[in-house]
């Protein structure tokens, strides 16, 4: 009876197997989220940047992957552009202020990592049962996509929370701006470029604001921890 | 179909056998590899045999405070290491007739008690570090099982069963099924848990004996003769027996025998032995690459195993199984 149940293997499998052009995409979206928790746990502020530069890198890479699957030729010209900006030129940046800053290791977890990722989770599956409960038909990605990206905006928002240096408050809104670019892959993919390159071109003002933020604050107190924010100064 | 077809409870006694008698040296040949990594020449690759024959004939001490169940442990968990077998697809893709007796939380269970009676055998024995030692690897295993069970429901969620060869089966389907997200971050979450139990995180020191980080080194440290033998030879094959779950099962289910005659069922035991020996080379890899962290850092490494498992379970919620 086991044997009838069994059967020869195939029998086994269950028939709601994902197409493979959506597997991957979620999988690339996967890994988006993914390096979210790793920022949220990384302990220097360098890997940080790094990992934010490989999150762009992923969200790039989907991009272009929906452009070709899905024969969406302006998305090449995203994928272009934020892989120069969000891989490349933003971390450069960030990362040659910190060299100004001098500053090594900020030690800024308010909270052990374990719990800062049980939160995290907790967090992630909000936002993905939220936002899986809505409607959306998208044909560009599955829609579960679009719960893993506000899973990212969430986190992100999380890192922004829980990590007190102005680095990773940096980090924490540039990838915020990520996850929104992934929602809006699975929403509006055909959306007209010159919407998608605002989103872009705020993306650069916020390195500019963070980039004084954190000159400012170093000139100041000699640390980027946001700390101490709270002592005045005699 | 034609030519001799090997009956099916031979086929079965041969996984039982291929595990009994290939994991020393599997052991071994991952010994010799992780001495290379360290630039040393290493032991050979068939010592661990030599150690269980010269085990095997000395005489067996017991501490004096000692019950029964010192003995008794040791034995009891290398029985547990040998009915695992049964029950996973060690060889073929076909079920045998015993493998449905249990599933994946059945050997687990299976394996648990295994764990259980070699700790409790250690703690019959009054003596500090093996003590330490049952303790720390029954704190460890407590803080893994959420991730094991999260990894137990996304097998459930995609094959509707939690029979491994099912999950096995499922991943053999198509390539989409292979790439699914809820499959990979399952199989990458079950991968820490291995990582875990074969004694290679980050704070443990596997096959020495520096106090800091003996784990499950210091539970055989009272135990002599043919019973440290068994002991030995049991993590040898639960060693083995956790490189089938992830290799058949999750990551390259493979290359197993399809039909059962004798030429597909040995060229199925070769090919196993040389995916075992690439995961452990991977193995070596990973425990030689990173320095070792503190004790309590651990959280850390469980909470990365238990992130992974969540969401494999959520994207399958999701997606409808995408």
């Amino acid at each position: 009876m086991i044997g009838a149940v069994l059967g020869a293997g195939s029998g086994l499998v269950n028939t709601r197997v994902p197409s493979a052009f959506s597997a991957v995409a979620e999988g690339i979206t996967l890994v988006v989220l993914l390096s979210e928790f790793a920022m949220l746990r990384a302990p220097l502020s360098r890997s940080q940047i790094r990992l934010y530069s490989f999150q762009s890198l992923a969200v790039t890479a989907l991009a272009a992957y929906v452009a070709a699957a899905r024969g969406i030729p302006d998305l090449y010209i995203l994928a272009a552009l934020s892989l120069g900006l969000k891989v490349i030129v933003v971390p450069f940046v960030i990362l040659r202020l910190l060299d100004d800053a001098r500053v090594e290791l900020v030690a800024s977890n308010r909270l052990s990592v374990a719990t800062m990722t049980l939160l995290a989770i907790g967090l992630a599956v909000f936002a993905i049962f939220v936002l899986g409960s809505l409607p959306v038909h998208s044909h560009s990605l599955p829609a579960a996509a679009f719960g893993l990206s506000a899973a990212v905006i969430l986190v992100a928002f999380l890192l922004v929370i829980v990590r007190s240096d102005v680095v990773s408050q940096a980090v924490g809104f540039f990838s915020l701006e990520n996850g929104v670019s992934v929602a809006s892959l699975v929403v509006a993919a055909g959306l007209p470029l010159v919407v998608e390159v605002a989103f872009l071109f705020d993306l650069l003002v916020a390195v500019v604001v963070f980039g004084v933020l954190m000159r400012v604050h170093h000139g100041r107190t000699d640390t980027l921890s946001t700390e101490i924010l709270d002592k005045l100064k005699g | 179909m034609t030519g001799t077809q090997l009956s099916q409870p031979v086929i079965q006694i041969g996984q039982d056998l291929t595990i009994l008698v290939f994991a020393p040296g599997v052991s071994g040949a991952i010994a010799q590899i992780e001495a290379r990594f360290q630039g040393r020449r290493g032991p050979r690759i068939l010592q661990p045999y030599y150690d269980l024959a010269k085990l095997f004939r000395k005489e067996t001490l017991v501490p004096e405070d000692a019950s029964w169940v010192f003995l008794a442990g040791p034995v009891v968990a290398f029985m547990c290491y040998l009915v695992v077998p049964l029950l996973i697809p060690v060889l073929t893709t076909y079920g045998l007739p015993l493998g449905y007796m249990g599933d994946i939380l059945g050997g687990g269970f299976i394996l648990a008690l295994a764990g259980f009676s070699v700790a409790i055998a250690a703690a019959e024995t009054n003596a500090p570090y093996a003590q330490l030692g049952s303790s720390r690897a029954m704190t460890f295993s407590a803080l893994i099982e959420p991730s094991i069970l999260f990894i137990t429901f996304s097998v459930a969620l995609i094959t509707t069963t939690d029979l491994p060869y099912a999950e096995a089966a499922a991943a053999r389907s198509s390539f989409a099924a292979v790439v699914r997200p809820a499959h990979l971050l399952a199989a990458l979450a079950f991968f820490l848990v291995v990582l875990n139990d074969t004694g290679r995180i980050p704070v443990e020191t596997h096959s020495s004996t520096l106090e800091f980080g003996m784990i499950d080194e210091a539970r055989t440290l009272e135990h002599s003769g043919a019973a440290l033998a068994l002991l030995k030879w049991g993590s040898n094959m639960k060693q083995l027996i956790l490189y089938v779950l992830l290799i058949n099962v999750f990551v390259a289910p493979w290359g197993l025998a399809g039909s059962r005659q004798p030429s597909a069922v040995g060229l199925a035991v070769v090919t196993f032995l040389g995916k075992a020996l690439l995961v452990g080379f991977v193995f070596t890899l990973i425990d030689n690459s990173f320095s070792k962290l503190r004790l309590f850092k651990i959280t850390e490494f469980m909470a990365a195993a238990f992130l992974l498992a969540v969401l494999a379970v959520l994207v399958l919620f999701l997606g409808g199984g995408a």
